[in-house]
């Protein structure tokens, strides 16, 4: 006589003590489950905090042995050819530094990074408010110190300290 | 309540904890990052060794996780 071949399923009739067949195929509670997850993504979490020191450790050491650099002596403007609240763009301490010389409404010229310290758009001079504005996000910064005054900027513009030597006008540095 | 269970409701608090020190080490990073920038580099030592004071602390509950965990093995090998 054939044997018959019982469904899987009855097995567990046959003998209540097995456990069921499912439960051979899914043999993780989910408890279980949840406890080695998290165990795992403590972890992970870890790991991620040892990146951030790392971070901050880089950050620290280009801070502190970065040396002070040197800026060259660059010629800018005739100062008479700036007139009251005009402004002129050159490029200084390279060629892809982007500047700006204006003259404020006190009379003295001043001169700074054209770039946006917020987003790095580059600044105009808007002689009538006595700012330089940033026209991406509104961003505004005094003409005569360079600190932000309105917008999202929260850092002042670089500064370019200049030198005169009668009417000639030169650019020797960039105080940040 | 089973170890076990102990163990998870255990482990939450403590990704939570750490959780809370990673998300001071983000903004940590982002300060010095801005520091950087701006040339204030008096901050960027302070803020590395907070961080890493932080990085020790997650370290420490994730030693006791471990900790943890090899007890409820032992105790019950089967799992
Ligand atoms: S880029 Fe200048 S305000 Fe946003």
């Amino acid at each position: 006589m054939p044997e018959v071949l019982k469904p899987d399923s009855l097995k567990i009739l046959n003998n209540p003590s097995q456990e069921p067949q499912w439960r051979e195929d899914f043999p993780i509670r989910w408890e279980n489950d949840h406890y080695v997850t998290r165990r795992e993504l403590a972890k992970f979490l870890t790991l991620g905090s040892a990146f951030l020191v790392i971070a901050n450790v880089v950050m620290a050491f280009f801070g502190k042995f970065r040396g002070a650099e040197q800026y060259p002596r660059a010629f800018v403007a005739n100062a008479s050819a700036i007139p009251e609240s005009g402004s002129m763009l050159f490029r200084y301490p390279t060629d892809r530094d982007p500047c700006i010389l204006v003259r404020a409404k006190s009379g003295e010229l001043r001169a700074y990074s054209q770039t946006c310290t917020h987003l790095s758009c580059a600044v105009v001079h808007r002689a009538q408010d006595g700012v330089l504005s940033c026209p991406c996000h509104m961003g505004l910064f005094s003409e005569t110190e360079g600190r932000p005054v309105a917008g999202p900027p929260i850092r002042p513009l670089p500064r370019i300290l200049l030198d005169q030597q009668g009417d000639q006008v030169f650019a020797i540095g960039v105080e940040v | 309540m089973e170890t076990r269970q102990q163990g998870q409701t255990m482990f939450t608090g403590i990704l939570l904890l750490i959780g809370t020190v990673i998300i001071v080490q983000l903004w940590l990073v982002g300060a010095s990052m801005d520091a950087l920038l701006a040339h204030e580099t008096e901050i960027l030592i302070p803020a590395a060794i907070i961080s890493f004071l932080g990085l020790l602390l997650n370290a420490g509950l994730l030693y006791y996780i471990h900790d943890f965990d090899k007890r409820v093995r032992r105790s019950n090998p089967a799992r």
